[in-house]
């Protein structure tokens, strides 16, 4: 009996052993991640403060880096679609008309890039402030600052958008503290955008910390364009956006200090243009050994030159933290590109004649497979003679036929390119030399591509750019300079000089005076640099927005539309063909994301899209 | 194919050849006398206390034991009928005969043998004590589990008769061994009631089998709980079928509650094999089938036709002059096709791309016991060449199973199974990417105007004609340049230590381990797409000059540690009460490595380091997970006919937060046995020879809805470059839960088990109520946080699934014939009863079954611009289809779209599996139909588009024949390039119920009488049939695989030969 009573006691006791969790592991119920750093351990030193801006840069650039894309909702580009899926531009339809509702997406990652910002604002107040020496304070706010920048930044886009918008300034930690979130008036946005940008100027030193990082001129330069914005917006209206009421004495005491801001980024900085805006030297016809400066303004080389006052930095190969703009731009030839996005046949009669600084006569389309005559008729636009003495930005932003550029394969040189629209991946050959065309795919429908954002040197594939993508310029600072004060007290002799400085890039003559003799004429002068220099930047769209002129560009409502056409003559897309006045309300303002608005049904819609 | 397929059953014949019987019998001592050298040996030095036993080899013994005596005796089945053919042999020595045609048998034996055992395949063994008796009359009962039975439940095992819980369970007998089955699941396919299989595809090494018992409980993983042989989380379709001696499937909440946590969904629990009987039995396998695919897409292998067919689509929106393809090239490609099909190829891509199949199955096994020990020892290999080029997979597997028992009531064991595999493959999917990749959509740019490879010069064809898109997809150079590799290594031991100091209380302790080691490697081989035509390279570059090499290790292992303690009492001789308590921790912990290179400094190279070093890159990471769970279990049985069990678990698990780590999940069920009532069974007895009533309630658990660290509050890396140089960055994006729980599962199953006739026909009938709350979701966030935060998992939604099903079987034998039929059904709704979210239109929705039917309803192709007047307008003209405007608004809007509740787009409602099985002598003959009901979907995927692309579209041939046109109008599909002729509309709703000859199989058993003389105890050979004829509706690939809109590999029929052998 005794023996079992042992035994029994054994076999609990070594059971028991067995149940006494832990024995051989550490807590099992309680295990950290591995790749990912626990909250717990963050926000003690001021390196912390550095990695979290640095973070919320890295973030919030897939909401600019692909700006090109905007220019499709203008004339002079065709954006086919946007293969950064990551990217807030993924999913939306970039076209002259009727896509302004397909951006979601774009909202989506607007107000992420907003809780990046506000991560940084509020933490760095409530835990490292307090605390801080008088040194380690003034540099803490200095990161404040970029912060407040980059929200400011983030809410301009957001308000030329869609308006008004809720306004979100601090940390949100529940899902309930934003699901009945209302939209605010946007003069109240506007101010908030305003109060952040002043504070970056206040705060931010006069070079950036680092290549990448925001300076007290880029915030200057966009606390300026939100005043001339909302300028503008109260100059010309916003009909469809409910409850705003224009005010004249708003448009010119926001244009005056759009005016001032400008004027201090030109003056206060020492700020030059790309190679002193000198054009540079340009290769013959067909050949593009010799490139203008400014399509060296726009690859890779350029990045960190004082002429781009704010950009994005981009890593190239094996950083995970590229562009892709090249695979955007490029046709297959290009490190198998695909075509994305290409300039429209119709800038090209908006290059102006190195000779006569004016606009030379419309070139005619030509289609050489049934007109042998096609290639060598002076005027025609197949022929590559029609193309000389143009501005040099022509041959440094588009190809046409027979220009060339260096094909790449397998991070190598293949050599080069000519692009012959039409005809793609075909052998031809060129006084002798065997080539292969240029390889679209049959995704251009203009007869022209870009040359402009497109590598001419290899090591990089189509989607491990290294490009910091320009968002404020300093021939866009001379722009707006030049209509803020236009639009106060018309042509202004600093501004006609500052017009010319952006001119003699594309080796053109200064403005003869008939341009600036009116409010009218200067405008126009202005608006041509803006298309021209600008081009593939994402600014046109917005233009002829705040500016209430896509019935001007285009057509008037109920009327036939207009033909984008190619070199050929072919008529590729109709836009505005009999839209109606409802038709055009919905091409001046974006639509609240409506799945948002089914589950909150505090958030209104902006009336056309109603 | 055939050739080699002759050839080979040739050879196997010839193995059979009495000629080559001496050979095999002189093998066949060499084996035993090695495995008795190992065995024998042990067993003596271990039981050298045992007087009785000598340390004299068994085989030997015979020839010793000079002194015989006859004995005699007949064999007869519980039908009374004779059974010819048993084999009746004195055990523990070779020494043996068999029952002539009316059962009897006669044979002489030694003075000292001591029992006699008749075995016979499909009955169960008997062994009588021989005594002083000489006559025998002996009864056999068949295998296959009848009421009598012990089934495997968790943590132990049960008789069939005392089960209160919803457990299907079937025995691996070799008409599911002969089958040529790539895994596990895809066995299980109609074999038992209330699980359904979905395979989804016929490429080898991925046949994407899902599983689900009792239809879709969750909107989380819904996959069932694997368990083999104690250990869970092993990878089913890695096990050797043959290894398998059962599988049972716990259905409802007692069955499976004593799992827990991650039983919600239903286990699957596996048993591997044990030796048995003295006799050591060799078991030798070898199958070979050729596999062909049971359906295919129809591209048209004709160029010109391709191009027309473009010409006639853009002539819907574009003048004739400005056509890309122009008639010359077309009248060009016609004419120079028929002689130079170098530069005017017309590919019939299908034809190059894929091959007729082959499956290889070989397996050995030795088996044995005495009565210390007992062992199982196999190692098989499974080759199969997949229907796609350059699709192979080759699987080897090795298992050795052996208990011991150390002292009288102490017993250890161990278990341990491995597989190696080598899997070669292009995309996930086989001859396209998963959906949402580009790759997923190439194969319809596979034009016929591409030269697929010329093996003179060593190229590959790219596009030719005019105006052709560069980007065309020449699939052959795909399959053949850029292969993945994965080499696959898993080992999965297990020991257990029990000792029973005192009768009725046993103590285990268990340890097992599940170890995985997976290498893949990539490195494409360089090449350009060729022009034939101008003898130039294309612009196309199939794998770049810069082609490099990519490695990823994933390695890792999970444990489990626990402790059992049972204790068995019967009070009075009427009450039997059994407990059990166990407690257990798991483990797991995974990590991978990859990193990859550019430029090999030559295509033969594949190591990392023989590329350059300049463009490179590294990748790492690792991952863990604990749970605890305290388990436990009570069973009463009162009078042999009240049952009552009770089960708890109570888990703890690392991927939830402090107050909500642990989940408690009990389960309670009772049983009745009526016809054990006197009352009762004095009418019954005379049709109902058992009955039984179950009733189950209990909670299940369900953890796989939330990530290992997704309750983690954690930043994660966001690197940003300054000043060139690469600087780290942190963002905060998870947003943490605190209150997120378990999601539990409570099934109520009531279940009638009855035996009429003699036990002739058994039915099975339960129906179930499974109610799942607290669903696992990703929170549907504001879209001003969803820029910035991953949503936070959530506790959301109520789920619930009723259904029945029904397992019914009729066996009887008659003379010499055996048969047995049995058939299974099951039918399952769910429906979506609580969303704790805004639901928008769609297919999740309050009220309704998950992933219902929600699509337009079309009023037919419109003839006549008159139709489309008629028609609520809708941009249409004639060809188009017309859909209905079912609000009647006077628009087509979102809100016209109908929801069809009675039908499921992903899952079939019904399931049913008919089964038959007729022996008589030696041979035996299986028919297995299966066949599902209630699916309807649209068939609508890239290949039958009559939207194409303006170039390089593969089109087919129902391009050519069914669009509508003024000629064709009585075409099955809308014009081409319409418009609005691509939604989710009625018009291609198809049914996808099928009826389908799963597997037909026949098998001749040679006559003993023969084999004995060479030692040979059988010989099975046999030819069996998968996937034979399929009846169905729908039009696309295959009924039972998941739709995806690039769907393309389909499903193999296979014929296959194959032999068993037993020594």
């Amino acid at each position: 009996m005794e023996k079992i009573i042992l035994k029994i006691f054994t076999v609990i006791a070594l059971a028991i052993l067995t149940l006494i969790p832990g024995s051989c592991k550490k807590d099992i119920l309680n295990l950290e991640p591995t790749t990912e750093l626990g909250a717990a351990a963050f926000w003690k030193t001021e390196a912390d403060a550095n990695t979290a801006i640095m973070g919320a840069y890295a973030s919030v650039r897939n909401c600019f880096f692909d700006d090109y894309m905007w220019d499709g909702i203008g004339e002079y580009q065709r954006t086919r679609g946007n293969q950064s899926s990551s990217s807030a531009y993924f999913g939306a339809g970039f076209n002259p008309e009727g896509s302004l509702g397909s951006h979601d997406n774009f909202y989506r990652q607007l107000y992420g890039a907003v809780h990046r910002a506000n991560y940084v604002i509020e933490n760095i107040k409530l835990k490292m402030l307090p605390g801080a020496s008088a040194t380690s304070r003034a540099s803490l706010e200095e990161i404040i600052g970029e912060a407040r920048f980059i929200r400011g930044m983030v809410y301009h886009r957001l308000i030329a958008m869609y308006g008004d918008v809720p306004y979100i300034g601090r940390i949100i930690y529940d899902n309930s503290e934003v699901a009945d979130i209302e939209r605010l008036p946007i003069g109240q946005v506007k101010d908030s955008i305003i109060a952040d940008f002043t504070y970056a100027v206040e705060k931010l030193p006069a070079t950036a910390r680092g290549l990448g990082r925001v300076s007290k001129p880029a915030a200057l330069a966009f606390r300026g364009k939100t005043q001339l914005y909302w300028a503008s917006w109260n100059n010309f209206g916003w009909p469809e956006l409910d409850g705003f009421t224009p005010s004249q004495p708003e448009a010119q005491a926001a244009y005056a200090a759009a005016a001032a801001d400008f004027k201090s980024v030109i003056e206060d900085f020492g700020l030059t243009l790309f190679r002193n805006g000198e054009p540079g030297e340009i290769d013959a016809l067909g050949k593009a050994e010799i490139l203008p400066n400014y399509f060296y303004l726009f690859i890779p080389t350029a990045n960190g030159d004082p002429e781009v006052l704010f950009a994005f930095s981009q890593g190239a190969t094996g950083t995970n933290q590229s562009e892709q703009i090249m695979r955007h731009v490029g046709g297959r030839s290009h490190e198998g590109s695909q075509l994305w996005v290409h300039p429209r046949y119709e800038i090209v009669d908006r290059y102006q004649s190195t000779i006569t600084g004016d606009f030379v006569d419309p070139l005619i389309p030509m289609n050489p497979s049934s007109n042998p005559a096609a290639r060598t008729t002076l005027g025609s636009a197949v022929n590559p003679q029609s193309y000389a003495d143009r501005d040099y930005r022509m041959k440094g932003t588009i190809m046409w036929d027979y220009e060339m550029s260096i094909g790449l394969a397998s991070l190598k040189s293949t050599g080069w390119v000519p692009f012959i629209y039409k005809t793609w991946a075909s052998l031809v050959t060129i006084d002798g030399v065997k080539y292969m065309s240029y390889n679209d795919g049959g995704g251009n429908n203009s007869g022209i591509v870009y040359r402009k954002f497109l590598r001419n040197y290899p090591g990089d594939g189509r989607s491990a750019g290294d490009y910091m993508f320009p968002l404020m310029r300093l021939p866009d600072v001379y722009l707006m300079y030049a209509e803020a004060t236009n639009e106060l007290n018309g042509p202004q002799a600093d501004a006609v000089e500052l017009i010319d400085k952006i001119r003699h890039r594309g080796n053109l003559p200064p403005l003869t005076v008939e341009k600036y003799s009116t409010k009218e004429t200067f405008f126009e002068a202005i608006e041509q640099e803006r298309i021209i220099e600008l081009i593939g930047e994402g600014h046109r769209g917005f233009d002829i927005r705040r500016w209430r002129a896509l019935e001007r560009v285009w057509t008037p409502p109920n009327s036939e539309g207009i033909w984008r056409i190619d070199s050929h003559g072919g008529q590729r897309q109709r836009y505005f063909h009999y839209s109606t006045e409802r038709d055009y309300e919905l091409n001046y303002i974006f639509r609240i994301p409506p799945a948002e608005r089914d589950r909150n049904p505090n958030l209104t819609q902006n009336r056309p899209w109603l | 194919m055939k050739k080699t397929f002759n050839e080979q059953r040739t050879a196997l014949l010839k193995v059979c050849s009495e000629k080559t019987f001496r050979i095999l019998k002189l093998t066949n001592l060499l084996l035993l006398v090695a495995v008795f050298n190992v065995f024998g040996s042990k067993t003596s030095q271990n039981a050298g206390s045992n007087p009785d036993t000598k340390d004299v080899p068994i085989l030997a013994e015979t020839n010793f034991n000079l002194q015989q005596k006859q004995i005699t005796g007949k064999v007869i089945g519980a039908d009374n009928a004779p059974i010819p053919g048993v084999s009746v042999i004195v055990k523990g020595t070779t020494l043996g005969t068999l029952t002539d045609n009316n059962g009897n048998f006669s044979i002489s034996i030694p003075q000292d043998a001591r029992t006699l055992s008749f075995s016979f395949i499909g009955m169960n063994r008997v062994e009588v004590e021989i005594g002083n008796k000489t006559v025998f009359n002996i009864i056999m009962e068949e295998t296959s589990i009848g009421l009598d039975e012990v089934v495997v439940i968790g943590y132990g095992t049960q008789k069939k008769v005392n089960l209160t819980g919803a457990v299907s369970a079937v025995r691996i007998d070799e008409t599911i061994t002969s089958r040529s089955l790539s895994n596990v699941s895809s066995g299980l396919s109609g074999l038992l009631p209330g699980i359904a299989v979905m395979q989804n595809s016929g490429m080898a090494g991925a046949d994407n089998v899902s599983l689900l018992i009792r239809g879709l409980g969750t909107v989380n993983n819904a996959n069932p709980l694997v368990v083999v042989d104690g250990m869970p989380d092993v990878d089913i379709n890695r096990i050797n079928m043959n290894d398998i001696e059962n599988i049972s499937i716990l259905k409802d909440a007692t069955s499976a509650a004593i799992y827990g946590s991650r039983a919600a969904n239903g286990v699957i629990l596996i048993t591997t094999k044990t030796g048995k009987g003295e006799k050591v039995k060799i078991n030798i396998l070898r199958t070979q089938s050729i596999d062909y695919p049971v359906n295919a897409l129809q591209f048209i292998a004709d160029y010109p036709r391709a191009l027309t067919l473009h010409q006639r689509a853009s002539l819907v929106s574009t003048y004739r002059d400005q056509l890309l393809f122009k008639d010359g090239t077309i009248d060009q490609w016609m004419a120079l096709g028929m002689i130079d099909p170098l530069r005017y190829p017309n590919t019939d891509w299908w034809d190059i791309i894929m091959r007729n199949g082959r499956t290889n199955n070989t397996n050995i096994s030795a088996s044995g016991s005495n009565d210390r020990s007992n062992f199982y020892i196999s190692a098989g290999i499974m080759d199969q060449k997949g229907l796609q080029i350059e699709n192979d997979f080759v699987r080897y597997n090795a298992r050795i199973n052996y208990d011991y028992k150390i002292r009288d009531h102490m017993n250890v064991g161990i278990r341990v199974g491995g597989n190696w595999s080598k899997w070669v493959r292009q995309y996930e999917l086989g001859f396209v990417g998963e959906p949402g990749q580009t790759s997923a959509l190439d194969m319809q740019y596979a034009i016929a105007g591409i030269t697929p490879y010329d093996p003179e010069r060593d190229l590959y064809g790219g596009v030719m004609a005019y105006n052709e898109d560069p980007q065309a997809f020449n699939p052959y150079a795909t399959y053949k340049l850029s292969p993945n590799h994965y080499n696959r290594q898993e080992v999965n031991p297990s020991i257990y230590w029990d000792w029973t100091p005192v009768k009725g209380l046993t103590g285990r302790i268990d340890y097992t381990l599940n170890y995985y080691n997976q290498f893949y490697w990539n490195a494409s081989i360089p090449a350009v797409a060729y022009n034939f035509q101008t003898d130039s390279y294309g612009s196309r570059t199939y794998v770049g000059s810069n082609a490099g090499v990519s490695n990823t290790t994933t390695t890792g292992y999970k444990t489990q540690l626990s402790g059992r303690l049972n204790y068995n009492v019967i009070i009075k001789s009427n009450h039997e009460i059994g407990a059990m308590i166990v407690y257990s921790q798991e483990y797991w912990y995974g990590r991978s490595q990859g990193s990859s290179r550019s430029d090999r400094l030559h295509p033969s190279l594949t190591e990392i380091d023989a590329a350059l070093t300049e463009v490179v890159s590294a990748s790492g990471s690792s991952s863990e997970e604990g749970m605890v769970s305290y388990i436990g279990r009570l069973n009463y049985t009162a009078y042999g006919r009240y049952l009552l069990e009770a089960n708890f678990r109570y888990d703890g698990s690392s991927k939830f937060l402090d107050p909500h780590q642990f989940g408690f999940f009990p389960s309670v069920s009772l049983g009745w046995i009526f016809t054990n009532e006197n009352f009762l069974s004095s009418i019954t007895s005379s049709f109902l020879n058992s009955g039984k009533l179950r009733f189950s309630y209990g909670g299940l658990g369900n953890n796989s809805g939330v990530g290992r660290y997704q309750q983690k509050e954690t930043l994660s890396s966001s690197a940003y470059i300054i000043n060139k140089a690469i600087v780290r960055g942190f963002v905060n994006q998870q947003m943490i839960n605190p209150n997120l729980t378990w999601e539990s599962t409570y099934v109520t199953n009531v279940g009638l088990d009855l035996a009429f006739l003699n036990k002739r026909l058994v039915t099975e009938l339960d129906y179930y109520d499974r109610f799942t709350i607290d669903m696992l979701r990703p929170s549907e966030m504001s879209i001003h946080l969803t820029g910035a935060y991953t949503a936070p998992r959530q506790n959301i939604g109520e789920l619930r699934n009723r259904g029945v099903e029904g397992n019914f079987t009729w066996r009887e034998s008659r003379g010499n014939l055996n048969y047995r039929i049995s058939l299974n059904a099951s039918y399952n709704r769910n429906k979506l009863e609580k969303w704790n979210e805004y639901l928008g239109r769609g297919t999740t929705f309050i009220g309704m079954p998950l992933d219902f039917v929600y699509m337009y309803e079309d009023i037919g192709i419109a003839q006549t611009w008159q139709d489309v007047y008629d028609a609520t307008p809708q941009g249409a003209s004639p060809g188009d289809i017309l859909r209905l405007d079912l609000n009647g608004d006077g628009r087509i809007t979102g809100e016209d779209m109908k929801a069809f509740p009675q039908y499921n787009t992903d899952r079939p409602t019904a399931n049913f599996g008919l089964n038959s099985t007729v022996s008589w002598k030696g041979i035996d003959v299986t028919v297995f139909f299966q066949g599902t009901a209630g699916r309807r979907n649209t068939w609508l995927n890239i290949y039958n588009n009559v939207n194409f692309s303006a170039q390089r579209y593969a089109s087919t041939w129902d391009h050519w024949n069914e669009p509508w046109s003024v000629e064709n109008r009585d075409g099955s599909w809308p014009r081409l390039s319409g418009s609005n002729n691509r939604n989710t509309q009625s018009f291609w709703m198809d049914d996808l119920s099928y009826l389908r000859l799963k597997n037909m199989q026949l098998g001749y058993r040679m006559p003993e009488k023969i084999l004995s003389k060479v030692g040979i105890s059988s010989i099975r050979i046999f030819i069996t049939g998968e996937n034979l004829m399929t009846y169905t509706k729908y039009r696309g690939i295959d009924p039972e695989k998941y739709l995806h809109e690039s769907d393309a590999y389909p499903l193999v029929k296979s014929f296959s030969f194959g032999i068993n052998v037993e020594i």
